[in-house]
């Protein structure tokens, strides 16, 4: 099967910044892909690759394996929801919606029930009439979200769709998202700084990390088999352990993630520890506990540190008492080189 | 005792407190001038034109009879005085069409593309010309547009002196030199307003985000396409009000036809000589009345077209 969408060997630069650097990607139609990494790291251009609003510096972006070198982005059958929504303040919500059509040629008043339709879609019926600026954040990434569908896009690509809205409504979107998703069964691509976001909604992730791509898989693979220091790091908050602390701990002499929630407090574990700092979370509690035979890391915020997170209704220790450690052989996982 | 946390109290902070304490003391403070000098020196002049502008003159002995009348407005109805009306609003008209078509591409550039030191380039450029003296300005373009001057002999120097001289020969609007046509008239406007459309026009060209422009592409808009229904609508509230002061500004000018083109009147040469040597105060207030009244119709206009709806 074609691709939706795939990235061969693309960069783009910008003068001497190598935001998007020798990238290989292949998203299947019909998937829900996460491209997930700080700010920097390269993941909007690569959105913007695919709508075409950068061209590579080399390499090639194919679109159902149609090469888009020369591709303007009103001829890619590609649609955007925008950051910032971008939503027409001039116009009605009914006519954002049935801009797309308009600029098709669809006739005013089979454009005006297919927005209807559309605004229905995303639970937005009889908000036509209204202006952007009369609705929420949460409602206006509604109309984005319509504005986009009803050109019926085969790759919709969302950039940051969750970022302005707060917590609650955001929960409630990637529930929305994802059921809309698999409904048209349509390839979602969308751009996040959120690792939870990314995890709990895509079904395939990348890792960007420098202008790379760190590691692509599943939530799964992601999470669980990190592949590299940087995505342990960054997906979740993990304990990023240095060779000589790998090796302290029984393993190889090499590079290792363990999750902080893979750790057990347990008399007569593997390693003693003194705790020396608690974080309540609510649905538990996060402990530095400090390894005596622990070498400093390289790595800045684990600093000789490691963290232990205690399930609620544990037993917590206090700060400054002694605690062993242990966890099943299985949850030492370890890593390549940075490539 | 508190005193070191609360130290000793001066006028000024007397002062302070009682501002602290009453906010719209100060409020009202701040606007007493302004509102004196808008009141009574602005509004109240203005009241004081439009009461004139319902007088009367006695034909006979020249003298202003205060009795309430609209025998003065009738009088601008007549042909010589109405022509006057339709060569000053279509002179209007066509200098800020010209200044928005000029302006756009200008004022487009500066709010899209320009950064750092171009865009210094660009108010220094736009504002240079505001700082010399408008006389000044408007004497070195009869001197540029006279019939010896340098468009003249640029033009034959090209071969184009045919072209000038049928541009010339064009009814109305042509005549002997460009400095003495109305379309040198309209160029000195042009020149001499065109600041007035490109800063505001950028102003608000400014204000549209570039994601407003993407989302038009993604849409499958063309540029064409994204200029008519995204940019210009944008756009709008800053080309209203650069048409204000285009259109009003010429509206309103009486020194440019008077050293520039035809010696046929515009309305503020007409109100200049009517409240001067004809001394016929009430008809010179009934032609100010005009371009204020144009002006109300044209931002009613403007307004149930929407063009401040995405202010």
């Amino acid at each position: 099967m074609t691709p939706a969408v795939e990235f061969q060997s693309v960069s783009r630069h910008f003068g001497a910044v190598k935001a998007v650097d020798r990238v290989d990607l292949t998203i299947a139609e019909g998937s829900f892909f996460a491209m997930l990494g700080p700010s920097g790291s390269g993941k909007t251009t690569c959105l913007r690759l695919i709508s075409g609003f950068e061209m590579p510096t080399s390499g090639a972006v194919r679109i159902f394996g149609e090469d888009m070198g020369t591709v303007p982005p009103n001829r890619r059958h590609v649609n955007t929801v925008f950051q910032d929504y971008a939503l027409f303040p001039h116009m009605s919500v009914r006519e954002n919606v049935a801009y797309g059509l308009m600029v098709k040629g669809v006739d005013r008043r089979s454009r005006e029930a297919r927005a209807e339709e559309m605004l229905a879609l995303v639970k937005l019926d009889g908000f036509g009439g209204r202006r952007p600026a009369q609705l929420s954040g949460g409602q206006r990434q509604r109309v984005a979200l319509a504005r986009a569908l009803v050109n019926e896009p085969r790759v919709l690509l969302l950039d940051e769709p969750l970022g302005a809205l707060d917590l609650k409504l955001r929960e409630a979107m990637q529930d929305e998202l994802k059921s809309l998703q698999q409904r048209l069964g349509i390839t979602f691509v969308f751009v996040t700084h959120d690792q939870g976001e990314a995890l709990s909604m895509a079904d395939r992730v990348a890792v960007f990390n420098e202008g790379r791509v760190a590691q692509v898989g599943t939530p799964e693979d992601i999470y669980e088999r990190p592949a590299t220091r940087f995505v342990a790091d960054f997906v979740g908050s993990s304990n990023v352990l240095a060779p000589a602390v790998t090796e302290a701990f029984g393993g190889p002499r090499a590079w290792a993630s363990l999750r902080p929630e893979a750790i057990r407090l347990a008399p007569g574990g593997r390693v003693r520890g003194t705790v020396t700092g608690a974080r309540y979370l609510g649905a538990g509690t996060r402990l530095e506990v400090r390894t005596g035979a622990l070498p400093r890391t390289p790595s800045d915020h684990h600093d000789g540190g490691i963290a232990v997170l205690v399930p609620a209704g544990a037993a917590v220790p206090g700060v400054g008492a002694e605690v062993a450690l242990d966890w099943d052989a299985g949850a030492l996982h370890l890593m390549g080189e940075e490539p | 005792m508190s005193g070191a946390a609360h130290p000793a109290r001066g006028p000024g902070d007397r002062l302070t407190g009682l501002f602290w304490r009453r906010p719209k003391l100060l409020t009202a403070l701040l606007l007493l001038p302004p509102l004196l000098w808008l009141g009574v020196v602005y509004i109240g002049s203005l009241v004081a034109l439009l009461v004139q502008s319902f007088y009367s003159i006695d034909q006979f002995s020249g003298l202003v009879v205060p009795d309430f009348t609209l025998k003065t407005y009738a009088e601008l109805l007549i042909p010589s005085n109405f022509d006057i009306i339709v060569r000053t609003v279509a002179m209007a008209a066509a200098v800020t069409l010209a200044s928005v078509v000029l302006a756009f591409p200008v004022a487009y550039f500066a709010a899209r593309y320009a950064k750092g030191r171009w865009k210094a380039v660009f108010y220094l450029g736009i504002m240079l010309p505001l700082w010399s003296s408008y006389l000044v300005k408007v004497y070195a373009w009869k001197l540029i547009l006279a019939k010896e001057g340098i468009v003249t002999w640029a033009a034959e120097g090209i071969g184009a002196g045919n072209l000038l001289n049928a541009v010339l020969a064009l009814p109305v609007i042509g005549g002997n030199s460009l400095s003495t046509s109305y379309i040198g008239t309209f160029l000195v406007f042009l020149y001499v307003w065109l600041p007035y459309m490109i800063l505001p026009m950028q102003a608000s060209l400014e204000r549209v985000p570039t994601s407003m422009l993407e989302a038009s592409a993604d849409l499958g808009a063309g540029n064409w396409r994204t200029l008519r229904s995204v940019i210009l609508p944008l756009a709008l509230p800053g080309v209203i009000a650069g048409s204000i002061f285009t259109f009003s500004l010429t509206l309103g000018d009486y020194i440019i036809p008077q050293i520039v083109g035809s010696s046929r009147f515009f309305i503020g040469q007409a109100v200049y000589s009517l409240q001067g040597t004809a001394g016929n105060i009430p008809l010179a207030a009934a032609f100010a009345v005009v371009p204020i009244a144009i002006m109300l119709v044209y931002l009613t206009i403007a307004r149930k077209m929407g063009a401040f709806d995405a202010l």
